[in-house]
């Protein structure tokens, strides 16, 4: 079993062991790719393990695996291999065009893989210092992937990232200190009093105050990381900026991987304290999230950060289903991280080869990609169109069920949530459609190579038929797991 | 193990040095010199590591002594004498003009937000008698005055600086509240803080050469 949990957060290194030797790009992207995929499946077969079994410990909490972490595991890797993929199209490109030298490469494949590890690792861990850790390390490995092309753009997005998110986290070590120290009253090892699952069974214990505090400044330490308003401010800026395959990381993984955390303390706070003064934190936050994402969507400007802010709104939509609580909140709440982190990974995806196609990132700049690049604009549309909420992809199904959540606890923000996602879905499309539509320049190339053509062609469709299958059909496994993990934080 | 308690020797001794630190950030604050606030940085680590001296001394544990050289080392020694050596000398910084607001209102400030901190945390979640009650709402005020100095200042250098003492208060915090996190979690944490400040560095000296001054009014480019 324990080495079933190293494979799944070891293997994703495989790329960062070959760039480091010195491997050409292309094999260093391959190793990548292939230790996502190993990764992936070590991650679905931990997955069925803990859906039998329950959870997993080893060394004293510090590694431990409940439904919960290994539903997220498998999200983000799916998440990796997709995104892997891309790249290796993507930076053979840039390199060819000149705009990235060898070594850029060489480094965005050293600490794209440690991202990558560092994300896996905070899933297996019960401990919740060294969660804090791990998400810190892929905060600072994100960061280089974000200041990579080193230009004055991309520097600054990096620099307001790494110094904004830093802050933040550390506020969340705070969080993490203060929830230690209520426990002090527990008989409890030190390393105990730290880890998750004996936190959670003995959170009537904990001291009241301490943990309030703890939760708040959880929500706001790790809110940062997950683009909540007012902490969002770094967000826009290292997702346009960042090459776009790093950009899907960032939205669909990295914003994750934040919630993953909050989720954590909001269990053993809604255990210590009761549900509502959490969920009404987890509310505000949430609604003040999906009105200036939605907000900042209607402006047409810079299509990358259009799709950030649209990520903003979708954190915003799973922080008020979490707030909103109970199963279906919960449900739809996990459906809709899912869901988002495929449909974004593929948006951004697409916005690569925009970018390599157009060489802009305005959209007004951006007409007739259907024409000019048809799986692009393709890709573009129907993920849009899934990450809007549109049937039959899978974030209709999970806005659904958040929403009834919210009309059988509180009608009057349910119908809000609507209003707002309606003016999200407006705002995301008509941009979306102008970008496909209409009469576009006769060429505009992408991908010079056929077989760099074909790579970047399969993450958008695998990506898709996934999004759609779940639209459908959700699988009874990923119900199960689901289920567990609603079952492992209440 | 019993906790501290104010009125020990090693008590005492923690109070004195926990107003030390909180005296260096505001040195730190209403500073104009790059080399100053580097100085006052190290200082501030170093009183630091000897405050966890004082706590790993009372609790006799050969973790907290580890994490008193730790802090010694790489914060009061290591990361002052890098950022001197790779950033102020080799590009040549010296004075920092770009303030968001005047001196004396940043002090001023600064003040209010160490009363705020007293007043929010100490009535709260601490038992009386104990030195966590006097060394923790100071610990707090610290990690506001680093907030504050990443605000007030623009340049790129103090808000490395001031996400530094952030990072110090919290350390200074855990050791009195909790004595320490496990050591596993503690050397993790270092091990970040380290990586952190390596990549800030290249990054400020990225800035630094593309711009004429790497202040943030001049990090214009993105909005909206």
């Amino acid at each position: 079993m324990i080495g079933l949990v190293a494979l799944v957060a070891l293997l994703p290194l495989l790329g960062a062991v070959f760039a480091a030797a010195g491997a050409r790009a292309r094999l260093a992207g391959t190793a990548m790719v292939i230790g996502g995929v190993g990764s992936l499946l070590a991650a679905i077969a931990l997955a069925v393990w803990v859906v039998r079994h329950g959870h997993f410990e080893a060394m004293s909490g510090f590694v431990y695996v409940d439904a919960l972490g290994s539903f997220f595991t498998v999200t983000i890797a799916i998440v990796v291999v997709l995104a892997g993929l891309a790249s290796i199209a993507y930076l053979r490109t840039e390199e060819e065009r000149g705009d990235l030298s060898t070594f850029q490469v060489r480094l965005y494949n050293v600490f794209f893989s440690l991202f990558a590890a560092g994300m896996m690792g905070a899933f297996l861990t019960g401990n919740l210092g060294l969660l804090w850790v791990l998400i810190e390390a892929s905060t600072l490995a994100s960061a280089v992937l974000v200041g990579l092309e080193a230009h004055q753009r991309s520097l600054e997005a990096a620099w307001k990232y790494v110094i904004v998110s830093s802050f933040g986290v550390t506020i969340a070590l705070v969080a993490t200190l203060f929830l230690f120290y209520s426990g002090a009253a527990l008989h409890l090892t030190s390393a105990e009093r730290l880890t998750w699952p004996y936190l959670f069974l003995h959170a009537h214990g904990l001291a009241p105050a301490s943990v309030r505090l703890a939760f708040l400044l959880s929500v706001v330490g790790y809110g940062t990381k997950v683009g909540l308003v007012p902490m969002h401010t770094w967000l826009p800026d290292a997702h346009s900026e960042a090459p776009s395959p790093a950009s899907a990381m960032l939205s669909a993984a990295l914003l994750n991987t934040g919630m993953y955390a909050i989720i954590r303390f909001l269990a053993i706070t809604k255990v210590a304290i009761g549900a509502l003064f959490p969920d009404n934190v987890l509310l505000i936050f949430g609604f003040l999230s999906i009105t200036i994402g939605v907000l900042f969507m209607v402006q047409r400007g810079n299509f990358k950060r259009l799709f950030a802010y649209s990520s903003i709104e979708h954190m915003g939509i799973v922080a008020v289903a979490l707030g909103f609580g109970g199963l279906l909140g919960l449900y739809g709440a996990l459906l809709q991280i899912l869901c988002h982190a495929l449909g974004k990974t593929v948006l951004f995806l697409s916005s690569g080869h925009l970018v390599l196609g157009y060489r802009t990132r305005q959209v007004s700049e951006v007409r007739g990609v259907l024409g000019t690049l048809p799986l692009a604009g393709g890709a573009l549309l129907l993920a849009s169109l899934a990450v809007a909420g549109t049937p039959p992809f899978g974030v209709f199904l999970s806005e659904l069920t958040i929403v009834r959540a919210g009309f059988s606890t509180t009608p009057l923000l349910g119908g809000l949530m609507l209003l707002l996602l309606a003016v999200g879905f407006v705002a995301l499309i008509g941009s979306t459609l102008h970008m496909a539509s209409g009469e576009g320049p006769p060429s505009a190339v992408a991908y010079a190579h056929p077989s760099a053509r074909v790579i970047a062609a399969l993450p958008l469709a695998g990506g898709l038929v996934v999004l759609a299958l779940l639209g459908v059909w959700v699988p009874s496994a990923l119900n199960e797991i689901l289920l567990h993990a609603i079952r492992a934080i209440s | 193990m019993q906790s501290l308690r104010q009125s020990s020797i090693e008590g005492v001794l923690l109070s004195l040095s926990s107003v030390v630190i909180l005296l260096a950030s505001f040195a730190c604050l209403g500073s104009k010199l790059f080399n100053r606030y580097v100085a006052y940085y190290g200082l501030q680590s170093i009183v630091l590591s000897i405050a966890t001296a004082i706590v790993a001394f009372h609790y006799d544990s050969a973790a907290l002594w580890a994490l008193a050289g730790l802090t010694f080392g790489l914060k009061g020694i290591a990361i002052p004498t890098a950022t001197r050596r790779l950033l102020l000398r080799r590009l040549d910084m010296k004075r920092d003009v770009a303030l968001s607001t005047g001196l004396s209102t940043a002090l001023i400030i600064g003040a209010l937000l160490t009363a705020f901190a007293y007043l929010t945390v100490s009535s709260r979640a601490l038992p009386s008698g104990l030195v966590a009650s006097s060394v923790v709402p100071l610990a707090m005020a610290v990690v506001l005055l680093g907030g504050l100095a990443m605000v007030v200042r623009r340049h790129t250098v103090a808000q490395l600086i001031g996400w530094l003492i952030t990072e110090n208060g919290v350390f200074l915090g855990a050791i009195t509240l909790v004595a320490t996190f496990p050591f596993i979690v503690e050397a993790g944490i270092f091990l970040d803080l380290v990586a952190a400040v390596l990549i800030m560095l290249v990054f400020v000296s990225g800035i630094t050469r593309r711009l004429a001054s790497a202040t943030s009014t001049e990090l214009r480019e993105l909005h909206g």
